[in-house]
C-alpha cells in the first residue's frame, strides 16, 4: 500500500519536476562538428542493443543511435568488435572512444566518462527452461544460474541472493548467446540477462521469462575517463531530441528490435518519466511480492513445522498412554512414517537370547504387511544391524549396500534409502525402527532427527507395556493358583468334615457299644456280691470284687477317653442349671470318704457361710471335684485331705490341699497335658488314665474358670479351681470351643 | 397284686438284670425288645410304671416316649428312661419326650430298685401290697 501511494506520488510530481529542467536541458545541446573525426566504437553480442548481424556489420540500437548522431557529427564511425570484457578493457585503454551499453554505476565513473541522457533504461530478469517452477528468486536455492562475466548483474544479483539467504552457485559466461545455450542444455538452471536480450531471445532459445526482476539501470555510451567530453556532450544533445521526436530514428529503432509497438505518441520526457514511475510502480510491487512470497514461504515453514509437532505429540501421547505392546507399535511407526513422509518402515524388538530381530510391525507402500515371530533375522543380516549395534542412527542415502537384505521388503522393489534407530532403554538397546524409500523420495536431516527423538520416549513405552504384560501374566498365575488351592482346600475341608462326622458317629457307637457289656459285667457282679442270688464264700467274694473293681476302672477309662475326644472334637456341650454348691460338694467328698477312711486319711469340708447356689453343668462340675479328691486320697498316705470352699466377688473357689507325694518342680508344667502321669516308681502302685487333669483343665477353661496348682515334693499339694457363680445366665447352654 | 412293670429293652441282658432285681424286689415284668412292641403292650397290660430304653432299634426311647404320652389311658403312668451316661444331652431330651424320670447306665443292683420305687405314686410304694 505504501508503495503504491509512493507510486502515485510521483506520477503526479515528477513530470512538473521535468517540465522544469527541460529549458536547462535544451542550453547544453553542443554545436555541430564538420571535422570527419574519426570515432572508434566498440561492439559486442547483446542484440538487440547491439550485436553484429548476418552480414558482418554492427546492428542494433545502440548502433542506430550513434549512426544517427555521427551522421548529424560528420563522425567517421569505426567499429572495434570483441567480447564485453574485451571492449571495457579497450575503453580503459584508451583504444576505443566509446563502448555502447554502458550501465552507469559508481565503480565505472571512476574508471570511464558518461554522458547525461540514457539510452536505453533496462533492468535484469531471471529466464529458466520452460515450465521450470521458477516464480520467486526464493525459487533460486540451491540452483546453478549463469551470468555475464563481468557484468553488473553478476555483484548485483550475488548480492539479491546473499540478502535472502540463499546459496546459489553463480556461473559466468562470456556472452548472452552462450548464457542461454547452457540453461537450455541443462549446464545451468536459470540465466540472467537484460530485459531486451531476454524479450528478444528467450523464446527461441526454448527458455521463458520469469517473475525475478531486479537491478533497473539506464544504459549509456562510456568513454575514456576524461577524454570524450565533447563526444558525450553531443551524444546527450541528439538524444534530448530523439526521444522527444516520435517519430525519430530512436524510437523506429526500438520498435524494430524489441517488436514493442510504441503505442503512446508521448514526448520523450513523458515516456521516460512514464517508464521510470512504471519501473518504480513495478519495483514496488515486485517488492512488495517478494515480502509477501517470503512470509508466505516462512508461514508454510511454520505449518510445516506445527504439523511435525503435532504428529511427535501424537505419537508420543499414543504411545505413552497405551498399554498394549502391538498398538504401540503400530502408532509408533505410523508417526515415523508421517514424519518423514515416508511409505516403508518397520518396527523390530530385539530378542536378546537368540541374538535375533523380531518384527513387531511393519508398513509397505501398499499398506500394513503381517509380520510374524518366524520372519526374525539374525543381527548382521539386514541393514538395521548397525544401529542395533552401534546404539546410534544408521542412515543409508543410497540404497542396501552388497550384501545387506532388508527382509520386510516385498516384491522386486528395490530400495534406495534407509534410515534405522535404535529403540533405547538404560542405554540397553531393546529394538529398532527403520524407515526406508522404494523411490527417490529422501526426507530432511531435520526429519530424521524427529524420528530419532521419539525413538527414546518410544522405547519407554513399549518397555512399560512389556513390564505391563509380566504383571499382568504373573497375577493371571497367581489368580489361577489360588483359586486351584480354594479347591484342593474346599476338598480337604469336605474330607475332613466327612472325618469328623465319622469320628463323631465311632465315638457314639464306642460310648454304647463298649458300655453295654460292661453294664452287664458290673451288674451282675453287683448282684452276686450283694448276695441275691445266693451266699458266696470268701474266696468268690473276693474274685468277684476284683471283677468289680476292674470292670469299674475299665469304665472310667472310657469315660475319660469319650470326654477328651469329644471336647477336642470340640463336641461336647455343657449344660447350664442352678444348683446348690454346697450340697453338690457334700455329695461328692461322701463318694470318696470310704476310700480317705480306709486309708486312715483326714477329710475334711471348710465351706465359707457364704457359698450358696452356682450355674454351671452340675454332673461336670462334680467330675472336676471328684477328680480332685480321687487324686488327693490316691496319692496321700497318711495326714490328711482338705476341701476349702469361698466365695470371691462373682467367682468361687474350691482348693483340694493334701499331705501326700507331691509333685517336683519340674513336673507341674506338664500336669494338666493329656495322658500325663507323673512317671515315679510310687505312680505304678495308683491306676488311672493320666487324663483326668486333661479334662479338668479343659471343662474349667469351658466354664470360663481356672484351674492351678502349688506343691512341695514329699509334703504334698494344693489343687485351685476357681469358677463364675453365672447366676444369671442360667438358661444358656454352652459349646466346647477347642 | 404285684405291681405291674413294662420293660422296653432291646438288649438282653440288661433285661435279665432288670427283671431279675425288680422280681427278686416282688414286682411283675413285662418286656417288650422294641419300641412298637412295648408301646402294644403298654396298652395291653396296663403297668404301673414303664422302663424305657432310649438306644432302640428302629424307633428309639424318644420317640416311643412321645407316642406313649399321646395315649390318654397311660396318663400317669411313670416312663422312667434307662440310658447311657455318656450321650450328652439325652436327659433333657428324653424329659421332654415326654419321661417322668432318668435312670443312667450302668444301673447300680444296690440301688436301682430303690430308684425305680421313688417314681411310683405314693400309695403303691409297697410292691408286695
Amino acid at each position: 500500500m505504501a508503495n503504491e501511494r509512493i507510486s502515485a506520488w510521483l506520477n503526479r510530481v515528477l513530470p512538473g519536476l521535468l517540465l522544469i529542467f527541460l529549458p536547462f536541458l535544451h542550453s547544453y545541446t553542443p554545436r555541430v562538428w564538420a571535422d570527419g573525426r574519426i570515432v572508434k566504437v566498440g561492439v559486442y553480442e547483446n542484440a538487440p542493443k547491439v550485436f553484429t548481424d548476418q552480414s558482418g556489420r554492427p546492428a542494433g540500437i545502440f548502433i542506430d543511435v550513434i549512426e544517427h548522431i555521427a551522421e548529424r557529427e560528420g563522425w567517421n564511425l569505426q567499429y572495434i568488435p570483441g567480447s564485453w570484457g574485451e571492449g571495457l578493457d579497450r575503453l580503459a585503454n584508451q583504444e576505443i572512444d566509446l563502448m555502447p551499453d554502458v550501465a552507469h554505476t559508481a565503480g565505472r565513473e571512476t574508471m570511464y566518462s558518461f554522458h547525461k541522457v540514457p539510452v536505453l533504461s533496462s533492468w535484469f530478469q531471471v529466464y529458466a527452461r520452460q515450465g521450470s517452477g521458477i516464480r520467486s528468486i526464493l525459487d533460486l536455492d540451491g540452483q546453478r544460474v549463469v551470468v555475464l562475466e563481468r557484468s553488473v548483474q553478476q555483484d548485483a544479483f550475488a548480492k539479491i541472493a546473499d540478502s535472502f539467504g540463499l546459496s546459489i552457485s553463480l556461473i559466468s559466461a562470456p556472452d548472452y548467446g552462450k548464457i542461454f545455450a547452457m540453461v537450455a542444455k541443462g549446464e545451468a538452471d536459470a540465466a540472467i540477462t537484460n530485459r531486451f536480450y531476454g524479450l528478444m531471445h528467450a523464446k527461441k532459445a526454448g527458455l521463458e521469462d520469469t517473475a525475478v526482476i531486479f537491478n533497473p539501470s539506464d544504459l549509456f555510451f562510456a568513454g575514456p575517463k576524461n577524454q570524450s567530453g565533447q563526444l558525450l556532450a553531443a551524444i546527450d544533445a541528439h538524444l534530448v531530441n530523439l526521444k522527444s521526436d516520435a517519430q525519430s530514428v530512436y524510437y523506429e529503432s526500438l520498435k524494430r528490435w524489441t517488436s514493442e509497438q510504441v503505442r503512446l505518441k508521448l514526448p520523450s520526457w513523458l515516456l521516460g518519466i512514464g517508464l521510470a514511475t512504471g519501473l518504480i510502480l513495478f519495483m514496488s510491487v515486485m517488492g512488495s511480492v517478494i515480502l509477501k512470497r517470503q512470509v508466505n514461504a516462512r508461514t508454510r515453514d511454520l505449518s510445516k513445522r506445527n504439523k511435525q509437532l503435532a504428529i511427535i505429540d501424537r505419537t508420543l501421547r499414543a504411545t505413552t498412554t497405551e498399554l498394549d505392546l502391538q498398538a504401540i507399535l503400530q502408532r509408533a511407526l505410523r508417526g515415523a512414517l508421517a514424519l518423514t513422509k515416508l511409505e516403508g518402515g518397520a518396527l523390530c524388538l530385539l530378542d536378546r537370547d537368540s541374538k535375533r530381530l523380531v518384527p513387531g510391525t511393519s508398513v509397505t507402500a501398499s499398506g500394513p504387511i503381517p509380520v510374524s515371530s518366524s520372519s526374525s533375522t539374525r543381527i548382521g543380516e539386514c541393514l538395521c544391524a548397525a544401529a542395533v549395534l552401534g546404539g546410534k542412527p544408521c542412515i543409508h542415502w543410497d540404497g542396501a549396500p552388497a550384501g545387506m537384505t532388508v527382509p520386510l521388503i516385498q516384491g522386486n522393489e528395490e530400495m534406495r534409502f534407509h534410515a534405522a534407530f535404535p529403540l533405547q532403554v538404560r542405554n540397553e538397546v531393546i529394538g529398532v525402527m527403520c524407515v526406508y524409500s522404494c523411490t527417490d523420495e529422501r526426507p530432511s536431516e531435520l526429519k530424521l532427527k524427529l524420528v530419532q527423538d521419539i525413538c527414546g520416549p518410544v522405547a519407554l513405552a513399549i518397555e512399560n507395556a512389556r513390564l505391563y504384560e509380566q504383571v499382568l501374566h504373573h497375577s493371571e498365575q497367581l489368580e489361577q493358583r489360588v483359586t486351584e488351592r480354594t479347591e484342593e482346600l474346599a476338598v480337604a475341608m469336605e474330607r475332613a468334615q466327612e472325618a469328623d462326622q465319622l469320628k463323631s458317629a465311632f465315638l457314639a457307637t464306642m460310648s454304647h457299644e463298649l458300655r453295654t457289656p460292661l453294664n452287664s459285667i458290673i451288674g451282675f457282679t453287683g448282684i452276686m456280691l450283694q448276695g441275691l442270688t445266693g451266699p458266696l464264700n470268701e474266696e468268690q467274694l473276693k474274685q468277684m470284687s476284683m471283677v468289680q473293681s476292674s470292670a469299674r476302672h475299665l469304665l472310667a477309662l472310657i469315660n475319660d477317653v469319650l470326654d477328651i475326644s469329644k471336647i477336642e472334637a470340640g463336641q461336647l456341650e455343657l449344660a447350664s442349671a442352678s444348683f446348690d454348691l454346697r450340697s453338690s460338694l457334700e455329695k461328692t467328698v461322701k463318694l470318696v470318704a470310704p476310700q480317705a477312711a480306709k486309708k486312715g486319711i483326714e477329710l475334711k469340708l471348710h465351706i465359707a457361710p457364704d457359698v450358696s447356689t452356682v450355674c454351671a453343668d452340675q454332673r461336670r462340675l462334680e467330675q472336676v471335684f471328684l477328680n480332685l479328691l480321687n487324686n488327693a486320697v490316691k496319692f496321700t498316705e497318711k495326714g490328711h485331705v482338705h476341701i476349702h470352699c469361698d466365695g470371691e466377688m462373682d467367682h468361687y473357689i474350691v482348693a483340694v490341699s493334701d499331705t501326700g507325694i507331691g509333685i517336683k518342680q519340674e513336673q507341674l508344667s506338664g500336669l494338666f497335658q493329656p495322658f500325663h502321669q507323673i512317671d515315679t516308681g510310687l505312680a505304678r502302685k495308683h491306676e488311672g488314665s493320666g487324663l483326668g487333669l486333661s479334662i479338668c483343665k479343659k471343662l474349667m477353661d469351658m466354664m470360663n474358670g481356672s484351674i492351678s496348682v502349688t506343691s512341695e515334693w514329699g509334703s504334698g499339694s494344693t489343687f485351685t479351681i476357681r469358677f463364675p457363680r453365672n447366676q444369671e445366665a442360667c438358661s444358656e447352654t454352652k459349646t466346647s470351643d477347642h | 397284686m404285684k405291681q405291674r412293670l413294662l420293660i422296653i429293652e432291646d438288649n438282653e441282658q440288661n433285661f435279665y438284670m432288670m427283671r431279675f432285681l425288680l422280681e427278686k424286689s416282688g414286682f411283675e415284668v413285662i418286656g417288650a425288645g422294641d419300641g412298637k412292641e412295648g408301646i402294644e403292650k403298654a396298652l395291653d397290660t396296663n403297668p404301673q410304671a414303664i422302663l424305657l430304653d432310649i438306644q432302640l432299634p428302629e424307633m428309639d426311647g424318644y420317640a416311643v416316649a412321645a407316642e406313649l404320652t399321646k395315649h390318654d389311658e397311660l396318663n400317669g403312668v411313670p416312663i422312667i428312661a434307662v440310658t447311657s451316661y455318656a450321650m450328652v444331652g439325652d436327659r433333657e431330651r428324653v424329659l421332654a419326650a415326654g419321661a417322668t424320670g432318668y435312670i443312667e447306665k450302668p444301673i447300680d443292683p444296690e440301688t436301682f430298685v430303690a430308684e425305680i420305687v421313688r417314681y411310683l405314686p405314693a400309695s403303691q410304694t409297697d410292691p408286695e401290697g
